[in-house]
């Protein structure tokens, strides 16, 4: 591990004066250029090599934007609801940034990308900035890179920030571990109580909207919901009722988003979330590092092809075999062939 | 992760016309592109807004109402003037051949008549990013 830690320590960043292109763009990026947004966005996304330099210039400059990610199933209106907050926050003068994630194709890696066609009387208003990502093969409804432009956005000067997760089923609960305040969107006639009753997404909310109430028969819904919030931390999740499409019940959902992001300031829970995704986001990286780091050393390929056929032949079971492969790696010598173990995989 | 190929497809004018468009978004995406669909109805300014936000490699602009002599080339100018010109810019659509030429000369990199085979159009799209 030690020498995972010494492969990531880059010599200090010269400040002050832009000395090459990504301190250029950062700069930009805080004068507010969007077109410096954007290509850092591309630069972090695409992984170049540039990226953590990047990410590293950009981090001390956040910590300012209101970050709300919103889920739920496909088609149930997160992004006819999202254009209508950000014309909310507009009027009140505040400037918006809008993540929105799409899945990427597993078979060609290609993607279409349309969530922008629901946010389009957005326009060319200078204070609100979108950006559509594909997952590019990453599970939990976001992409890989999703907080990372968020960071660039709040470094942007966004006062709040959107984050609109792939049409979400029902275990696609990454998003309550990064966002400040985690809405779930859900529609009249998609299901039963026990539908509601199900583990996962349905508990992630701390304001939940019951969107396209023009449908009808929304009541059942807010029932079925009710009974299952409970409070948590002093906090009880409203169940907001609201129409995207006739624009009804937005500046409800404006006021509970503003009442949750009260409360975690008030009761300091937001420090703590900030420290719960800190961890995450430091742990994702490490597992990203490990994994890089094997593929791309030829000794550890060639260590990986061996455990496998040990793995392969029953000498050794998969978690052996990771574990084997870690301590090798650290020590960067041959990877000794640990004894048999009886732990099961 | 490998640069992905973005592109934006767009529907400038008053034109309710997007089967063309949705054709050509789902080609692109076969051929492993993340493509930006924006809907009907676009202005030239919100198409560009669109294309810089998203950093796009190229936009395609599919016109069917007769406007492209003056939508497109009114994309590409825009483009310069926002210090975007390295966005290539395409377009497709029912457009007379006499105005080919003319919409080259105005900086539309290409023009898809119909019947255009799709890997030609994918074709473009791949090289035009590579250039890019």
């Amino acid at each position: 591990m030690r020498e995972l830690v010494a492969a990531r320590r880059r010599r200090p960043l010269r400040r002050g004066r832009a000395d090459n292109r990504v301190a250029e763009l950062v700069q930009d990026l805080a004068r507010g250029d969007k077109r410096a947004a954007a290509k850092l966005i591309s630069l972090i996304e695409d992984d170049e090599p540039e990226a953590a330099e990047a990410l590293e210039r950009i981090h001390p400059r956040t910590g300012k934007a209101h970050i709300v990610g919103f889920t739920g199933p496909p088609g149930v209106g997160k992004s006819s609801l999202i254009n209508r907050l950000v014309r909310a926050y507009r009027r009140r003068g505040k400037k918006v940034g809008v993540v929105a994630v799409d899945p990427t194709s597993p078979f060609t890696g290609g993607a279409v990308l349309g969530d922008r066609i629901r946010m389009a009387e957005t326009g060319i208003d200078p204070g609100v900035f979108i950006r559509s990502m594909a997952t590019r093969g990453h599970p939990g409804g976001l992409a890989l890179a999703t907080f990372d432009a968020v960071r660039v956005l709040d470094a942007l000067g966004m006062d709040i920030v959107f984050v609109e997760t792939v049409g979400a089923g029902q275990s696609e609960v990454e998003i309550a571990k990064r966002a400040h305040t985690t809405v779930v969107v859900e529609m009249p006639l998609s299901g039963d109580a026990v539908q509601v009753m199900k583990a996962g997404i349905l508990e992630i909310g701390d304001v939940y909207v019951v969107n396209k109430v023009d449908l009808g028969d929304a009541d059942g819904l807010v029932a079925n919901l009710n009974q299952e919030i409970h409070p948590r931390n002093g906090w009880t999740s409203p169940i907001v009722r609201t129409s995207a499409l006739e624009e009804r019940g937005i500046p409800d959902l404006v006021l509970a988003l503003e009442r949750h992001r009260a409360h975690l300031e008030s009761t300091g829970e937001l420090r703590e979330r900030e420290a719960a995704r800190a961890r995450q986001e430091i742990l994702d990286n490490l597992r990203r590092l490990v994994e890089e780091r094997a593929r791309r050393a030829d000794r550890v390929r060639a260590e990986i092809d061996r455990l496998a056929r040990d793995v392969v032949e029953r000498r050794l079971d998969p978690h052996a075999a990771a574990d084997a492969l870690l301590l090798g790696m650290a020590r960067r010598r041959r990877v000794p062939v640990p004894r048999r173990r009886g732990r099961a995989s | 992760m490998a640069k992905k190929i973005r592109v934006l497809i767009a529907k400038p004018g008053l034109d309710g016309h997007d089967r063309g468009a949705k054709v050509i978004a789902r080609a692109l995406r076969d051929a492993g592109m993340e493509v930006i669909y924006t809907g009907l109805r676009q202005t030239p300014e919100d198409i560009v807004e669109a294309a810089i936000q998203e950093d796009v490699d190229a936009i395609g602009l599919s016109c069917l109402s007769g406007a492209h002599m003056t939508l497109f080339p009114e994309v590409v100018r825009i483009l310069r003037k926002r210090r975007a010109k390295d966005i290539v810019v395409a377009g497709g659509g029912i457009i007379p051949e006499e105005d080919v030429p003319k919409l080259r000369k105005a900086g539309v990199k290409a023009v898809f008549g119909p019947g255009t085979p799709l890997t030609e159009i994918v074709g473009f799209f791949k090289k035009a990013a590579k250039g890019a």
